[in-house]
C-alpha cells in the first residue's frame, strides 16, 4: 500500500486510505481551524455548506476538504487569503439569507447551537447590535422539541443525524434553490412523524432553530456534571446542566465511548421527576391510619431495632433483602453485606432473578462467567448480528440505533422474535416464531449447521467440550419438526442457519425474550451452542452481549446481591473466599444459599420470612402475580422500603425510607458490558431523601456493626479487596472518563473488552443438550391468546420515574397490542379499552392494532399501575434460575368501553 | 392511512417548482426562445388563461415553443398565433451531415426509423449482434481503442467509464440513459429518441452487455413527451422481437430496460442528481467521489451515458475503433451533432467532424444570421456554456482546443444573438433561470442565484458600472465555492453577458 503522505499548510501528515481531507485534518488537530456548517465527524460528507474549501496545488479551484479523498503526495493550503475570503462571503450569503440567525447568540439550543454565530464574529459579519429572541417557535405541541423556522439555514446537519445515526428520517429539506426549507414529519409537528424523540437534531443544530423546552429555559449556569443515565443497561454517558438547584438540561457526552453524545427520549428529557412533588421526604412510619413521618435517627433505630428483634426470635434467615438494581454498586454491596455479614443471612437478591438471571446462569454454566462476552464496540465490528427475543431500538435505543447503523453499513442481521420489531426491516431473515419455542428454533438452526458442515471445527475442537454428545442429541428432522412447534417454515430455520453461517463469527444480542421463560436458561444455553459452533465467544467482533435491562442490575449481581455467591460471584463455599471475607467483613456469611425473591416472597407467605428490606423496587408492580406478591408482603412482619415515590410496594411497608435517586447520588453503576462507571451527584436529594448506601452503613452501625466509610470511595476500594479476580484493580480514581470493563485484576490492568479470549474463563466452552419440553401456558380454547409482556420505547419498568416527566404526553398509557384478525374476532377497535383476563387475574389497557404480532399472539407493556399487567402473569418459574415466566401468559380478551364497563347494546 | 413523511414532501416541492400545471398554456423562455419573442407569447397566453413557464421543449431551431394546456408542443408561427388556435408543425427539422461519415444523423431526417421494422432494414441491432459474439471484454478494449468522449458535455472518455464501471464490485450493475438535454439549445437527443430510438437501446444494450448489467433506464425529460413515447414503443417492439429480455437475440444475456420521466428539473441532467430522480428522491446532486461507476443507482455500479454518446456505439462496433478515429482530431475522435438556433439563415442540427472552425460553423454552414445583421455573439454549450463575440469564433470545435480557451462546448447548442436582441432583458431571464434551477443542495448556487437576480435587476438603472462589479464578486464566488458544474458553469456566461449589456453605450 502507497504511503499516503499529504502536505497540509506546510505539515506533513499520513492519512488512512479513504480518508477525507477534513477527517485528516481534523484526527491531526487541524479540523478546527476549517470551518464547516454541514459536516459531522464520522457521517458522510454533506459537501452543502462549501465553507472547507481548501486548495490543492496544480487544481484548478477550491475544492471542498469534507468529500475530497485524500491522495498521495497532495499539496494542501487552508487558509490562503482567497479562500478566507471565499468563506467570508459564503457566510455573508447565508446571513443576509438568515439574518435572525446572525442576530442570536445561539445560547437556547443544542451544544453546537453556537456555531453559526461564532464563524460570523471570526469573519466580521456578526451584528453588534443587542441580540434578539427568534420569532416564536412552531410545532410547540411537542413536550419537549421545538422548532424556529427563521433561524434555520438548512444545513441539513439534522437530516443526516437522524437519517444516519438515529434512524428515523424524520427531516427532508423541501422547495429547492434559496427557497428550500425543513420539513419534517408530515406538517412540521415531530409528533406527526416517526420521530422518537432523542434529541440529537438539537445537539447538532448550529443555530438553535432545532431547540428544546429544556434549552430555551433560561438560567443554566456553572459547568455540567458528567454522570450515567440511569434508564437502562446500556450505560450512556450524560453532561447534567443545573440551574438554581434544579436539573436545567441533560445532554449525552460527546467522548463517551458508550454513547459518543447520543441519547435516547428518556435519557436526555425524562429528568422532572428529581422535581415531582411526589418525592418522598422524609421517613415515614406506618400507622393505623396511615403515614406519618419521622426523623431519620428514629427511622435507623426502628431499622435496627426490628431487624434484631426477628433475628433474635426467628434467627437470621427469616429476614430477607432486595437490593435496588437501579441504585449503585456501593450501596447494593453494603446491602448484601449489612445482610451477610452484621445479621447473618444469604436471604439476598435482586431483579436480576426476574430478568437475566437465566441469562447470567446459562453462561456461567456454559463459559464459566455471567456476563456479556463481547463490549457494544463489537457492533461496529461485527459482519454477521444475532438479535433473539431483544427489540433494542425500543428498550436499548441507543445500542438500537448502533445496531441499525452496523446493519445498513453492510452487517448481517437475524432476527428472532415473537414480534415484528422495527429491526426486523433490515433483517435476513426475521423468525417470528411463536413465543416460548427459542429452544426447539436454536436446535435446528444448530442442526442445520452440524448437519451442512457450516461449523468452525479448529474452534470447537481447541476451545470446547460436550460437541460430540450435543450432536448426537440433534436429528435430521430437528428443523421440521421445530417448524411446527415454531410456527414458522422450516426452510426459514434453515435460511436462518445459513445466514448465521455465511459470514464467520456473529455476535449475539440477547433479551429477555429469550431470559424469562419457563425454560430461560435452556434458551441461552441452546443460543450458547450456536455461538460455540461458529466459533463466536472470545473473538472481536462477535460473542454473546445480553442487553441488561436496569441501568446497575450488572452492577448489583456483581456485587453480589444473589442468594448463591457473593461479591464478584465467588462461591460461598470457596475456602479462599471465606478467608477473604473473614479478613475484610471480620466474618464469613453462611455457607449455605439464601432464598430467591420468589423463594423470599413463598417464605413470606408462609410465614417462615418476617422481615424484608426492599431498596427500590415495586414488587408489586412488577414481579408476576400480583395477587401473590400482595399476600406475601402483607403477611411479614416488617417490611422496610426504600424508595423515590409512594409505591404500590411502598404503601404496603412499616417504613419507607426516602431515597436519594440517580441524578442526586455518587457511586458507580456497571453496564451490560461490564463497564463499571462513576455516577456523580448533579442535584441534591429533596428534603431528607438520602443515598443509599449511607442508609446500609447508618443501620449496620445501628446494629453494632463499625462501618467506617466515609464515601463511595472508599466502598470500591473494600470491594476491591474482597473480590480482587474481578475488580482488584477498581479505584475511582481510575474510572474517570469511560470507566473499567471487569475483569480488572490489578491497579495496571487496562479492563477486559472481550471475555474468554484465547481461553474460557471455565476452561472449555461447553455444549449443553438441551429439548423443548412444551411451553408453560397454552393457547386453549378459554384462552386463546398468548401474551408477551415488556418495555415500550418512552417508559421506563415500572414507569414511577418516567410517567413523573412530560413522557407521559409522549406516551400516557400502557397498550395490548393486537393484531387487527384478532381485534376483529374480539370486536374491538383500535383505541379501544379492552380487557385481559388470564388464570391468575384481570388487566385492562387501550388497543393499538398492529400486525407486527402475529394472530393469536398480544402484546402488553407494564409501565403503569393501573394497567396491572402483572396480575395476569403467572408463578411459573424457570426451575434452574428461579426467573418468571413473563413472556408466556395463556388469556382472553374482550371489549370494555371507556368508562370500563362492558360494551354492550345499552352503551352509548 | 399512513401519514405523510418529510421525505415525500421534499421530493414532491422539488420537482413542483418545474411542473407546469396541467391547465396552463407552458411556455419555452429558455434562450432561443427568449431571443424569439417568447415573452410576447406567453403575454398574449397569459391573457387567455394561465400559463407556466418551462426551459426548452427542444424545438430552438423553430423557436418559440409552448405547449398548450391539451398536451401538444407548438412552435414557430403557430406559437406565435397563440391563444389563437393554429396548425401546428409545419416547419420541419433540418439535418445535415458535414462528416465524411454520418455516425449520429445517419437515419435523421430520412423515413420513420422509430419503427421497428424500419430501424432494421437500416441496418440497427447489427452491431448488437456483433457485440454479442464479440464479448464484453473485446467490446470494452473496442470503446477504449475508439477514444469516444462523452457527449454530454463532460468530455469523459466512454471506454474508461465503462471499465470502471465493469471492475466496481456490486450485487448487480445498471446502465442509464441520460435523454435530461436541459440545455435550452440544444435538441439533437429529442431527435434521436423520436425518430431513431432504437440506436439508442442498441447503444444502452452493447453498454449493458460490456458492463455486465441486465437492468437499464432511459431517463427522459417531461418537456420531452413525443420522446418518451416514441422510447416507450421503440421497448415493446424490441421486447416483443426478443432484443430485450431474457435472451437478447438468442444470446444468454438478459437485458431490459424501461423508460422513467423527468419531473421539470435541469439540474437532473447531471448525472448524479439524474440517479436521486431515478431512485424517487430529489434531483439534488450528490457529492463526488465516489463516482457512478463505482456507486451509482441504489448504490450499485452505475454507467450514465448521453443519448448521443450512445448512438455513436452501434457505430464503433460496426465500423471499427480504426474507422472511427480517422474522423475528427486525435484528441476527440468522430463527429459531433451542432444544434443551431433559430436566429440563424439555416437553423437545424448539422453533423459535423470535431475540429471545424466555430466561425466556419456559424458564418457558413449556420449562414450567419436570420435577419442579415451581424451577430453580436453567440452561445455555444447552453446556460453553463460560452458567449462567444465573432471576434473569440476562430477556435476549431473539439473539447481539449476549446478548454484552453477557457471555452465549453457543452452539447454542441449554438444559438445566435442578433444585434438587435435585449441584452438586459436576456440577463435577466438567464439569471431567473438559475435561481429557479438551483437545486439547493449547496449554499453558494442556492443563495447566490437569488442573489445573481437582484444584482441584475438594478444593472439597467443608474449606477449598473458599480452593481457590475457587485456582480462580477458574487459571480467568483458562486463560481468558486459552488458543488457541481451547474454553479460552477452559469457565472462566467452571465459575467459575458453583463458585460455585453453595459458595453459601449451600458449603464
Amino acid at each position: 500500500m502507497a504511503d499516503l503522505t499529504l502536505q497540509i499548510d506546510g505539515e506533513r501528515f499520513t492519512a488512512e486510505p479513504g480518508e477525507t481531507l477534513l477527517a485528516v485534518a481534523r484526527r491531526c488537530g487541524r479540523g478546527a481551524s476549517i470551518p464547516t456548517l454541514c459536516n459531522l465527524p464520522g457521517l458522510p460528507a454533506e459537501g452543502g455548506c462549501r465553507l472547507c474549501v481548501v486548495s490543492i496545488e496544480g487544481e484548478a479551484g477550491p475544492v471542498a476538504a469534507c468529500s475530497t479523498p485524500v491522495r498521495a503526495g497532495m499539496v494542501v493550503a487552508t487558509h490562503t487569503a482567497a479562500l478566507e475570503a471565499l468563506r467570508r462571503d459564503v457566510l455573508g450569503m447565508m446571513l443576509r439569507a438568515h439574518p435572525a440567525a446572525g442576530r442570536l447568540a445561539g445560547d437556547d439550543g443544542g451544544r453546537q447551537s453556537g456555531e453559526f454565530r461564532a464563524l460570523l464574529e471570526r469573519y466580521g459579519l456578526a451584528d453588534p447590535a443587542p441580540r434578539q429572541s427568534a420569532a416564536p417557535a412552531v410545532s410547540a405541541t411537542h413536550p419537549y422539541l421545538r422548532f424556529r423556522p427563521d433561524l434555520c439555514i438548512t444545513c441539513r446537519r439534522c437530516v443526516q443525524f437522524c437519517d444516519e445515526v438515529q434512524g428515523q428520517s424524520v427531516f427532508a429539506v423541501g422547495g429547492r434553490g434559496a427557497a428550500v426549507r425543513l420539513l419534517f414529519g408530515a406538517d412540521e409537528r415531530f409528533e406527526h412523524s416517526p420521530c422518537v424523540s432523542c434529541g440529537g437534531c438539537v445537539d447538532v443544530c448550529p443555530t438553535g432553530a432545532l431547540t428544546d423546552v429544556d434549552r430555551l429555559r433560561p438560567g443554566a449556569t456553572g459547568t455540567a456534571v458528567r454522570t450515567v443515565c440511569a434508564y437502562c443497561g446500556v450505560g450512556c454517558n450524560i453532561d447534567v446542566a443545573v440551574a438554581e438547584g434544579a436539573v436545567h438540561h441533560v445532554s449525552g457526552t460527546l467522548e463517551a465511548a458508550v454513547n459518543r453524545g447520543h441519547l435516547c427520549a428518556k435519557g436526555r428529557y425524562a429528568h422532572a421527576w428529581t422535581r415531582s412533588p411526589e418525592r418522598l421526604k422524609s421517613p415515614l412510619l406506618r400507622t393505623t391510619t396511615g403515614f406519618r413521618p419521622v426523623s431519620w435517627p428514629q427511622a435507623l433505630e426502628l431499622a435496627a431495632r426490628e431487624l434484631g428483634d426477628i433475628r433474635a426470635a426467628h434467627g437470621p434467615d427469616a429476614l430477607g433483602v432486595m437490593t435496588s438494581s437501579r441504585s449503585t454498586n456501593e450501596a447494593a454491596y453494603l446491602l448484601q453485606k449489612l445482610f451477610r455479614a452484621v445479621i447473618g443471612t444469604n436471604n439476598v437478591d435482586c431483579c436480576a432473578r426476574v430478568c437475566h438471571s437465566s441469562t447470567a446462569l446459562a453462561l456461567t454454566m456454559a463459559t464459566g462467567t455471567g456476563a456479556a462476552s463481547a463490549s457494544y464496540a463489537d457492533i461496529e465490528r461485527a459482519r454477521t448480528i444475532v438479535v433473539a427475543g431483544a427489540n433494542p431500538t425500543v428498550a436499548h435505543p441507543v445500542l438500537g440505533a448502533r445496531i441499525r447503523q452496523a446493519v445498513r453499513r453492510g452487517a448481517r442481521l437475524i432476527v428472532i422474535d415473537p414480534r415484528r420489531t422495527e429491526l426486523c426491516e433490515h433483517a435476513r431473515p426475521h423468525l417470528q416464531i411463536e413465543p416460548g419455542t427459542n429452544v426447539a428454533a436454536f436446535n435446528a438452526m444448530a442442526a442445520v449447521l452440524v448437519e451442512e458442515g457450516l461449523w468452525n471445527r479448529a474452534y470447537v475442537a481447541e476451545r470446547c467440550e460436550g460437541f460430540e454428545e450435543f450432536a448426537a442429541s440433534l436429528d435430521e428432522r430437528e428443523a421440521v419438526v421445530a417448524a411446527a412447534v415454531c410456527g414458522v417454515p422450516a426452510e426459514a430455520l434453515r435460511e436462518a442457519a445459513r445466514s448465521l453461517a455465511a459470514a464467520g463469527p456473529a455476535l449475539f444480542v440477547t433479551g429477555l425474550g429469550l431470559s424469562e421463560l419457563v425454560q430461560g436458561t435452556d434458551s441461552v444455553l441452546a443460543l450458547v451452542n450456536l455461538a460455540l459452533l461458529t466459533g463466536s465467544i472470545g473473538v472481536p467482533g462477535a460473542g454473546l452481549l445480553p442487553l441488561r435491562g436496569q441501568n446497575n442490575v450488572q452492577g448489583n449481581a456483581d456485587m453480589g446481591a444473589a442468594p448463591g455467591t457473593v461479591t464478584g460471584y465467588q462461591s460461598l463455599a470457596d475456602p479462599e473466599a471465606r478467608e477473604r471475607l473473614r479478613r475484610v467483613w471480620g466474618s464469613a456469611p453462611p455457607s449455605a444459599a439464601g432464598l430467591t425473591i420468589p423463594g423470599m416472597l413463598a417464605a413470606a407467605r408462609s410465614g417462615t420470612l418476617q422481615g424484608l428490606w426492599v431498596q427500590g423496587e415495586d414488587l408489586m408492580q412488577s414481579d408476576p402475580n400480583e395477587a401473590q406478591v400482595r399476600a406475601a408482603l402483607t403477611r411479614l412482619r416488617f417490611l422496610v422500603v426504600q424508595e423515590l415515590f409512594m409505591t404500590e410496594t411502598a404503601r404496603l411497608a412499616h417504613l419507607v425510607l426516602p431515597a436519594a435517586g440517580a441524578l442526586e447520588q455518587e457511586g458507580t453503576f456497571t453496564n451490560g458490558e461490564r463497564r463499571v462507571q462513576r455516577v456523580r451527584a448533579a442535584v441534591r436529594p429533596p428534603g431528607e431523601a438520602r443515598p443509599d448506601w449511607t442508609v446500609a452503613r447508618d443501620v449496620a452501625r445501628a446494629l453494632g456493626a463499625d462501618w467506617r466509610y466515609e464515601d463511595p470511595a472508599a466502598v470500591m476500594d473494600e470491594i476491591a479487596g474482597v473480590a480482587p479476580g474481578l475488580f482488584g484493580g477498581l479505584r475511582y480514581s481510575r474510572l474517570e472518563g469511560d470507566g473499567l470493563q471487569w475483569p480488572c485484576p490489578d491497579g495496571a490492568h487496562p479492563g477486559t473488552a472481550t471475555l474468554h479470549a484465547g481461553r474460557f474463563q471455565r476452561g472449555r466452552g461447553r455444549f449443553s443438550v438441551v429439548r423443548h419440553q412444551g411451553r408453560s401456558e397454552a393457547r386453549t380454547a378459554t384462552w386463546p391468546y398468548i401474551l408477551i409482556t415488556g418495555r415500550d420505547l418512552q417508559h421506563y419498568n415500572v414507569g414511577s420515574m418516567t410517567r413523573r416527566t412530560p413522557n407521559i404526553d409522549l406516551a400516557g398509557g400502557d397498550q395490548l397490542v393486537v393484531h387487527p384478525q384478532d381485534a376483529a374476532a374480539c370486536g374491538l377497535r383500535a383505541g379501544e379499552w379492552a380487557e385481559i383476563e388470564s388464570r391468575h387475574g384481570r388487566a385492562r389497557a387501550r388497543t393499538r392494532l398492529s400486525d407486527e404480532v402475529r394472530p393469536g399472539t398480544l402484546f402488553l407493556s407494564f409501565h403503569f399501575p393501573e394497567t396491572h399487567a402483572n396480575a395476569l402473569t403467572g408463578g411459573q418459574l424457570d426451575p434452574q434460575s428461579q426467573c418468571p415466566d413473563y413472556k408466556v401468559t395463556a388469556v382472553r380478551l374482550r371489549a370494555i368501553n371507556a368508562g370500563g364497563h362492558e360494551a354492550g347494546e345499552g352503551a352509548s | 392511512m399512513p401519514q405523510d413523511t418529510a421525505q415525500s414532501r421534499a421530493v414532491r416541492s422539488f420537482f413542483a417548482a418545474g411542473t407546469p400545471p396541467p391547465d396552463a398554456t407552458a411556455v419555452c423562455r429558455g434562450l432561443s426562445c427568449e431571443l424569439n419573442g417568447a415573452a410576447g407569447v406567453e403575454r398574449r397566453a397569459a391573457a387567455a388563461g394561465p400559463t407556466a413557464r418551462v426551459h426548452c421543449f427542444g424545438y430552438c431551431d423553430r423557436a418559440p415553443a409552448a405547449r398548450v394546456a391539451a398536451g401538444e408542443v407548438l412552435y414557430g408561427a403557430a406559437a406565435l398565433a397563440l391563444p389563437r388556435p393554429a396548425i401546428p408543425g409545419a416547419e420541419r427539422l433540418d439535418v445535415r451531415c458535414l462528416a465524411r461519415r454520418a455516425v449520429v444523423t445517419e437515419r435523421l431526417g430520412a423515413g420513420a426509423h422509430h419503427d421497428l421494422g424500419a430501424a432494421r432494414r437500416a441496418g440497427v441491432y447489427a452491431a448488437l449482434e456483433a457485440g454479442l459474439a464479440m464479448g464484453a471484454e473485446r467490446l470494452l478494449s473496442l470503446l477504449e481503442d475508439s477514444g469516444e468522449l462523452g457527449r454530454g458535455g463532460a468530455g469523459y472518455p466512454t471506454g474508461a467509464k465503462w471499465r470502471a464501471c465493469a471492475t466496481a464490485v456490486g450485487p448487480r450493475r445498471y446502465v442509464v440513459a441520460n435523454g435530461d438535454e436541459g440545455d435550452p439549445g440544444a435538441f439533437i437527443d429529442r431527435a434521436l429518441l423520436e425518430e431513431d430510438p432504437h440506436a439508442v437501446i442498441e447503444g444502452l444494450a452493447l453498454c449493458a452487455l460490456a458492463v455486465g448489467a441486465s437492468e437499464g433506464i432511459v431517463f427522459i425529460r417531461a418537456e420531452y413527451p413525443q420522446a418518451q413515447a416514441r422510447m416507450a414503443l421503440a421497448i415493446t417492439q424490441a421486447r416483443e422481437a426478443g432484443i430485450l429480455g431474457p435472451a437478447v437475440l438468442g444470446y444468454r444475456f438478459a437485458f431490459d430496460l424501461r423508460v422513467v420521466s423527468g419531473h421539470g428539473s435541469y439540474v437532473c441532467g447531471e448525472e448524479t442528481a439524474l440517479l436521486n430522480a431515478i431512485e424517487g428522491d430529489r434531483g439534488e446532486v450528490r457529492v463526488r467521489p465516489p463516482y457512478p461507476a463505482r456507486t451509482g443507482l441504489y448504490g450499485c455500479p452505475t454507467v450514465v451515458n448521453n443519448i448521443e454518446t450512445l448512438v455513436n456505439v452501434p457505430w464503433i462496433v460496426r465500423e471499427g475503433a480504426a474507422a472511427y478515429r480517422r474522423l475528427g482530431v486525435a484528441a476527440a475522435p468522430g463527429t459531433k451533432a451542432f444544434c443551431l438556433g433559430r436566429g440563424f439563415a439555416r437553423p437545424g442540427i448539422v453533423e459535423a467532424e470535431f475540429g471545424v472552425s466555430l466561425r466556419e460553423m456559424v458564418e457558413q454552414h449556420a449562414g450567419g444570421s436570420r435577419d442579415g445583421q451581424p451577430l453580436r455573439a453567440v452561445v455555444l454549450g447552453g446556460p453553463m456554456g460560452s458567449v462567444l463575440t465573432p471576434a473569440e469564433w476562430d477556435v476549431p470545435l473539439e473539447p481539449a482546443a476549446l478548454r484552453r480557451h477557457g471555452i465549453r462546448l457543452g452539447h454542441g447548442g449554438l444559438v445566435p444573438i442578433p444585434a438587435s436582441a435585449d441584452l438586459p432583458a436576456l440577463l435577466l431571464n438567464w439569471a431567473q433561470f438559475m435561481a429557479l434551477e438551483s437545486c439547493g443542495k449547496c449554499a453558494p448556487c442556492a443563495l447566490g442565484s437569488r442573489e445573481v437576480v437582484d444584482l441584475v435587476g438594478q444593472i439597467g438603472s443608474a449606477g449598473g458600472r458599480r452593481r457590475l462589479v457587485e456582480l462580477q464578486q458574487l459571480l467568483a464566488t458562486v463560481e468558486a465555492a459552488s458543488l457541481c458544474g451547474f454553479g460552477q458553469g452559469l457565472p462566467r456566461p452571465l459575467l459575458k453577458l453583463a458585460t455585453l449589456a453595459l458595453g459601449p453605450g451600458g449603464g
